[in-house]
């Protein structure tokens, strides 16, 4: 496991991580494994369909392995239109915990069409895991 | 004799190879039969059918009171509000130019090193000025009057204006409250702000040639010359949406995203490079009549744009988009009115130099010559008359029966003008 363990720090140090996609308008939520694995994210977006120039916010879920929710997770966002070479329009925050493992994330704006990327760092129980979610306006 | 067929044959090939790029640059490529069902989302998303109504103005809490919009109407045009009498909000704001003033860098007291931008459409923007110093329209009224290049006046002095001027103390106490003189200077002049936003929200685009060539388009997406649009504005409009990347920055029905993007514009001859939104955002932060100041109206939970603002090192040198909409009034371009016409913005982006200071968004387009002329072909197809009654556009006519003779006679010098 150890092993495992370090092969998927690597990996993600070296920013190697399998985003999910999305394209269009997001009506299920986006999941995805952790980077190490550990922890099952969610995302969906409050917005529907999802369209350039709003603000709006999305709910993150996070359980870990076994499907119990994770309430004590440090949860920062990143992002950007990889083929632009720019980061997101907006600085977007975790600004709640609303129990049952979700958490709202406020103040995303993306502001192009085009392919997006949405990075989450969580840290739980002292360490730090990332889940990259990309999808297409 | 080989000496000359050597030559000869040098020549035709030096003349074919002439030839042969002559035509590649401006022949003209032939037109699909059909829009893609893609590019037809992104033509109907430009379209004036699909801006939305007005955002709300969680700031101001007079931003659609009609008698709000009549005050804001008279400060608009009143000179009285600048140190010399003679500069108004319309002097570099003029309706006639799509509410710009046609110079490279705006004059108003004296000088100053910024672009007029256009009103018209500005309500719908979450960020003012080319930096964004400002969250909001009424906030962003305020900071001219104060400049001593623009209006040159301070907040004491408007406050005295609104309190001696009979007509603008009625209209003041019934919008906001009675009481005026027991209010403070800066509460007097945030309201003004506010009246004055509250007018500028009835600036607004109107229709042109291009949104009713995309209302007149059926489901079939037949792209064909019509009487509203010819083949050279067809084939630009299909260059803004595809090769020329324009519909990245400048989508939606306001043809701008207004946010803030860094595209190597030169800085003015002899001014140093502006840090753009780097330094806007830390100002609109510690601005006092931001959406979380005190003389906002905003609950903050309203104030998403500046609570989640993006500033820092991404942002050096980024201004904002501005719309694309009458672009034959708003020349000259660019945040000092660096370019002067269409042709040349064009070839502006189609080089995408390095920047001065920060990083290039934008990445060369290799546009032919002739589809840079169709690039600027379509960009005309945007230009039309204002979407509001024409009583806005001028300065207003009638004075309440007991205004100051300082009014008048401020009205008269207007009318000799």
């Amino acid at each position: 496991m150890k092993l495992i363990d370090c092969l998927l720090r690597a990996g993600m140090v070296l920013g190697f991580v399998m985003p999910v996609t999305t394209t269009g308008a997001a009506t299920a939520p986006l999941s995805t494994t952790s980077q190490p694995t550990g922890l099952h994210v969610q995302m969906q977006s409050e917005l529907e369909p999802l369209a350039i120039n709003q603000m709006h916010s999305w709910i993150i879920r996070v359980q870990d392995l076994q499907g119990d929710p994770v309430a004590d997770a440090q949860i920062s966002v990143d992002g950007g239109m990889p083929l632009h070479n720019h980061g997101l329009a907006t600085s977007p925050q975790v600004t709640g915990y609303l129990g049952d493992g979700r958490y709202r994330l406020e103040g995303v704006r993306f502001h192009m069409n085009g392919e997006w990327e949405l990075r989450l760092q969580i840290d739980h129980a002292g360490s730090p895991y990332r889940a990259s979610f990309t999808m297409t306006l | 004799m080989r000496p000359t067929k050597f030559a000869i044959l040098a020549l035709t090939l030096g003349l074919s190879s002439a030839l042969a790029y002559l035509a590649w640059q401006h022949v003209p490529a032939p037109l699909p039969a059909q829009w893609s069902q893609q590019e037809l989302a992104v033509l109907r998303s430009l379209s004036l059918q699909s801006l939305p109504p007005l955002p709300p103005a969680p700031g101001n809490a007079v931003a659609d009171d009609p008698d709000a919009a009549e005050l804001g109407h008279r400060l608009f045009f009143d000179t009285r509000l600048s140190a010399n009498g003679s500069v108004s909000c319309a002097k570099c704001h003029q309706p006639e130019h799509h509410f710009t003033d046609q110079l490279p860098v705006s004059v108003g007291i004296a000088t100053v090193d910024r672009n007029s931008m256009s009103l018209v459409g500005a309500a719908y923007s979450p960020w003012l000025f080319w930096d964004g110093r400002k969250d909001s329209l009424w906030a962003q009224a305020l900071e001219p009057l104060e400049n001593p290049l623009e209006h040159g006046i301070d907040r004491s002095e408007i406050a005295t204006l609104i309190k001696s001027d009979t007509d603008y103390r009625q209209r003041y106490e019934s919008i906001f409250s009675p009481g005026l003189n027991q209010q403070s200077d800066d509460q007097i002049f945030a309201n003004i702000g506010k009246a004055l936003s509250a007018y500028q929200r009835h600036l607004l685009p109107g229709t042109t040639r291009f949104d009713d060539y995309v209302a007149n388009l059926d489901d079939s997406g037949e792209l064909a010359p019509n009487d509203l649009m010819n083949t050279d504005e067809l084939a630009g409009l299909r260059l803004f949406i595809n090769k020329a990347n324009c519909v990245d920055c400048h989508n939606g029905a306001l043809f701008t995203n207004n946010s803030f993007h860094n595209t190597a514009v030169l800085s003015a001859p002899g001014i140093l490079p502006a840090l753009g939104r780097a330094e806007g955002l830390r100002r609109a932060q510690a601005d006092p009549f931001n959406c979380l100041g005190d003389f906002s109206d905003a609950n903050p939970d309203a104030c998403q744009e500046l609570r989640f603002a993006k500033g820092g090192d991404d942002m050096i040198g980024a201004q904002r988009a501005p719309s694309l909409r009458d672009l034959s009034k708003t020349a000259p371009y660019m945040h000092a009115g660096q370019i002067a016409d269409l042709a040349a913005v064009i070839e502006h982006y189609n080089n995408a130099d390095l920047a001065m200071v920060g990083h290039n968004e934008a990445k060369p387009l290799r546009l032919r010559a002739v589809e840079k002329r169709q690039l600027e072909s379509f960009l005309r197809t945007l230009n039309g008359p204002m979407a509001t009654d024409s009583r806005w556009l001028k300065p207003p006519t009638t004075l309440a029966p007991d205004a100051s003779t300082i009014l008048q006679a401020t009205d008269t010098q207007r009318a000799v003008k």
